[in-house]
């Protein structure tokens, strides 16, 4: 298959890893080659922490800019940071409030790559079932429940379940779902424009 | 079994356990954490008996492996790339006398550098010392060459270097399941003092031995195909050609397949020492340049004796330093293709987005203290009591007191203590008093902070050490220390108490306080400092014992506070600017301080910060 770049963005804290973690091993039941690279260390203290994912036979862990079919960001000003991975058609997700996000010379460089960006705020989300710190589950589910997404809501949904700890494993899902919905929601809407 | 997918740093675990490695030593250290937990999980899930350990510093690990390679074992011990200077005095003399088990050192590599203070390249010790080292580019090759590298040391008897750059620590990769190999070789030691416990004399002879060993590696080399490989036509003459090891080959391999550049051959050097020149002379010799993509240093570049037709890092066709990631790749081969007349690369559209995120005026994000932590709480207070000292440091998650003022040095493992030492000298010969206050962390403290804490007791410097004791060595990955009395696989140890140790170094002023308490703790670091100054006085040392936040929330934090701020606050900003918690933020809106709860833990240290009192506990 057609190699398939992710980068992930965030800050240290937010669960970049995990949510990296998530995906990869998702979309490795689903019979894909895995090969990505993570940021550990000093700038997992608060600073801004990057995850690249590839899907397809490649040797090289690192995404080159302007190769990244999908961004998926939790923090607004880390998603402009990370701008340059995205595509031509690309599409970017992330957890910020729709009206703000992107500003508009952001809206306008999207509009001539014909890349799509997707906000929503997925810690509002994730605060409301009362885990504001799994704002990246609430991405994922978001993120899957999109049609071009190359690994299926299933799939990640059984991932969260066999990977999350048991005291979390419920609430987990719950965000995940939670993120679905609102991006199942959304998707039909635009189809329906 | 199924794929899995294993960081790179796993996959090295996993090589190592697969060709039976009996004895496997570390000490933590970015990018190479990983190894050692990933061989324990392995090791318990197996049923295997390796023995695992966390040594109290990289010399240590390598001397213990080392014992156990000249026993006839399998052994390997892990580290950063500047742990390996730490251990650079047992690898150059290991070298010469050689095993008669296996010894393999994984020294990893930090081009960037992401976490690491200098960018140094391994395969430069391992030509120094005179060892092979075996360079991967991907988790995959990184789990056959741990193997491979096992085998070349027992079969030459020789310490091999395994150096992984942090590319290949942190790439994660899916790779198929093979067994791990239970090793029941048993320890034999036989007696032989004039290799063993060589003087300068025989030193000569076990020298001419090494050489001897490593031509034959060398010819060995020529044929390793599955890590030494070309993909020359025969016959074919090429313009240019491309010789990449480590990182930079999986990087440019991407990049010349994604654009199909067949009239571009690649040379892949997976063994730069000794250098297979057999094959890179064949290559070179049907190419009319070759440019040389390697990390972070020249080491093929300089092994190429074709000078006229080499392009690299001497030449100035390749920068000299940084990390060497597709995007710098991309724009190298495309230099050298235009000075060449030949067709470009196709150029990713991404100038435009670069500059369009730069002028954007996003936030810097460094990074900080987690919220809660009690070291904030101590630079703090060490600040309060000795507002004009010289603050050393030292290597840890402390060093990000450089955000709070609390932190002027910080040069290598225990250089806050040998530096304090230096700095209360060099002032004190001008008769200049100058307060200095050093800070260590507990980890780094038992890994190379007695030795000069000793020597400052000895050479009567004087100055106060703040040991900042977390009881983990957090940055790293909260593995355990020597205080905490936990072994590497979670069995008991014997604790090693601090205070013992430094009243051990001679150190007569030692006092314990909790960093939380921060009136508390000024008052132990001025009276620190007192006894500094004081004639008859001498080396202070003040414990600062608080538990990491992160490794044991309940214990650093047994009841939660919530902090709210009043109407009181002036917008001094004194909180945000010198205790810098990530939960305290600027509300445009109310004009004033506010607490972000989400990210609050609730240890309440703030509210003693405030000079107006208008952080407080909120009440029921």
């Amino acid at each position: 298959m057609e190699t398939v770049n992710i980068v992930l963005c965030g800050l240290g804290g937010q669960g970049i890893l995990f949510m990296t973690k998530v995906l990869a091993r998702a979309a490795l039941d689903q019979g894909l080659d895995i090969m990505g690279a993570e940021t550990h260390g000093m700038a997992q203290r608060g600073g801004s922490v990057v995850s690249h994912l590839r899907f397809g036979h490649v040797e090289s862990s690192l995404v080159r800019s302007g190769t990244a079919r999908f961004l998926l960001a939790l923090d607004a000003d880390e998603a402009y940071r990370n701008l340059p991975f995205l595509s031509e058609n690309g599409r970017l997700y992330v957890n910020a409030l729709e009206p703000g996000f992107p500003v508009p010379e952001v809206q306008r460089y999207l509009d001539s790559r014909r890349a799509v960006c997707r906000a929503f705020p997925a810690e509002k989300t994730a605060a409301v079932l009362g885990a504001p710190m799994s704002a990246n589950l609430a991405l994922l589910g978001f993120y899957s429940a999109f049609e071009d997404s190359p690994v299926s809501t299933d799939a990640i949904e059984k991932t969260i379940r066999d990977v999350s700890p048991e005291r979390f494993r419920e609430i987990n899902l719950a965000v995940f779902r939670s993120g679905f919905e609102r991006g199942r929601r959304m998707g039909a809407g635009l189809a329906g424009r | 079994m199924q794929e899995e997918i294993f960081l790179g740093n796993g996959a090295v675990a996993l090589g190592l356990l697969e060709a039976g490695c009996q004895v496997v030593t570390s000490y933590p250290g970015t990018p190479s954490s990983e190894i050692l937990p990933e061989v324990i999980r392995r090791i318990k899930s197996e049923g295997l008996d390796t023995y695992v350990e966390w040594s109290v510093n990289e010399k240590v690990a390598l001397d213990t492996a080392f014992a156990a390679a000249i026993s006839g074992k399998r052994a390997a011990c892990c580290m950063k790339q500047v742990g390996l200077n730490v251990a650079a005095d047992s690898l150059m003399s290991a070298a010469y006398l050689g095993t008669t088990g296996a010894l393999v050192i994984i020294s990893c590599d930090d081009p960037g550098p992401h976490s690491s203070q200098t960018e140094q390249d391994t395969r430069l010790m391992a030509r120094l010392a005179k060892v092979p080292v075996l360079d991967p580019s991907n988790p995959e090759e990184a789990r056959d060459m741990a193997g491979l590298a096992l085998d070349l040391s027992e079969e030459f008897k020789v310490p091999v270097i395994l150096r992984p750059a942090i590319r290949v620590c942190h790439a994660r990769q899916s790779l198929p399941p093979r067994p791990l190999s239970k090793n029941r070789r048993k320890a034999v030691f036989e007696k032989n003092p004039s290799r063993w416990a060589a003087t300068p004399k025989f030193r000569l002879i076990l020298h001419r031995e090494l050489n001897e060993k490593l031509k034959s590696i060398a010819s060995r080399f020529e044929g390793l195909t599955a890590h030494n490989f070309h993909d020359l036509a025969p016959g074919k003459r090429y313009p240019l050609g491309i010789i990449a090891g480590g990182v930079p080959y999986s990087v440019v391999r991407d990049i010349l397949s994604g654009e199909k550049r067949e009239d571009i051959p690649l040379l892949k050097i997976g063994t730069p020492y000794p250098f297979p020149e057999g094959l890179a002379r064949e290559f070179t010799g049907a190419c009319e340049k070759v440019l040389v993509l390697e990390e972070t240093d020249t080491v093929i570049e300089y092994f190429l004796r074709d000078r006229e037709k080499v392009l690299g890092r001497l030449s100035g066709d390749v920068p000299a330093q940084g990390e060497l990631v597709p995007e710098v790749v991309y724009g190298v081969i495309n230099t050298v293709l235009a000075s060449l007349r030949l067709p470009l690369l196709h150029d990713a559209p991404d100038r435009e987005a670069l500059e369009l995120v730069n002028g954007l005026d996003l936030p810097v994000r460094k990074p900080t203290l987690c919220p809660g932590c009690p070291h904030r709480a101590a630079f703090f207070a060490i600040r309060k009591a000795a507002p004009g000292a010289i603050f050393s440091s030292d290597i840890g998650c402390y060093t990000l007191g450089i955000n709070l003022g609390g932190v002027d040095t910080c040069l290598d493992m225990g250089a806050s203590i040998t530096m304090a030492s230096g700095f209360y000298h060099a002032f004190s010969q001008d008769k200049t008093a100058q307060p200095v206050v050093a800070t260590i962390g507990d980890s780094t403290f038992y890994h190379s902070g007695m030795t000069g804490l000793l020597n400052a007791v000895y050479n009567d410097a004087r100055f106060v050490l703040v040991i900042l004791d977390n009881s983990v060595t957090a940055m790293t990955g909260m593995q355990p220390t020597p205080g905490l009395g936990i072994r590497a696989d979670g069995s008991r140890g014997k604790s090693v108490s601090l205070e013992r140790a430094v009243s051990g170094c001679g150190v007569d002023f030692i006092e314990v306080a909790d960093p939380y308490d921060i009136k508390a703790m000024t008052r132990v670091v001025k009276r620190a400092l007192d006894h500094a100054g004081d004639p008859e006085g001498g080396v202070a040392v003040v414990i600062a014992r608080h538990p990491c936040v992160i490794a044991y929330r309940e214990a650093a934090i047994p009841s939660r506070k919530t902090v709210t701020v009043t109407d009181d606050c002036v917008e001094c900003n004194l909180c945000l600017e010198r205790f810098e918690c990530p939960a305290l933020y600027r509300d445009a809106a109310l004009g004033r301080t506010a607490v972000n709860q989400t990210l609050c833990t609730g240890c309440g240290v703030c509210i003693a910060v405030c000079p107006k009192g208008a952080i407080v506990e909120a009440r029921e």
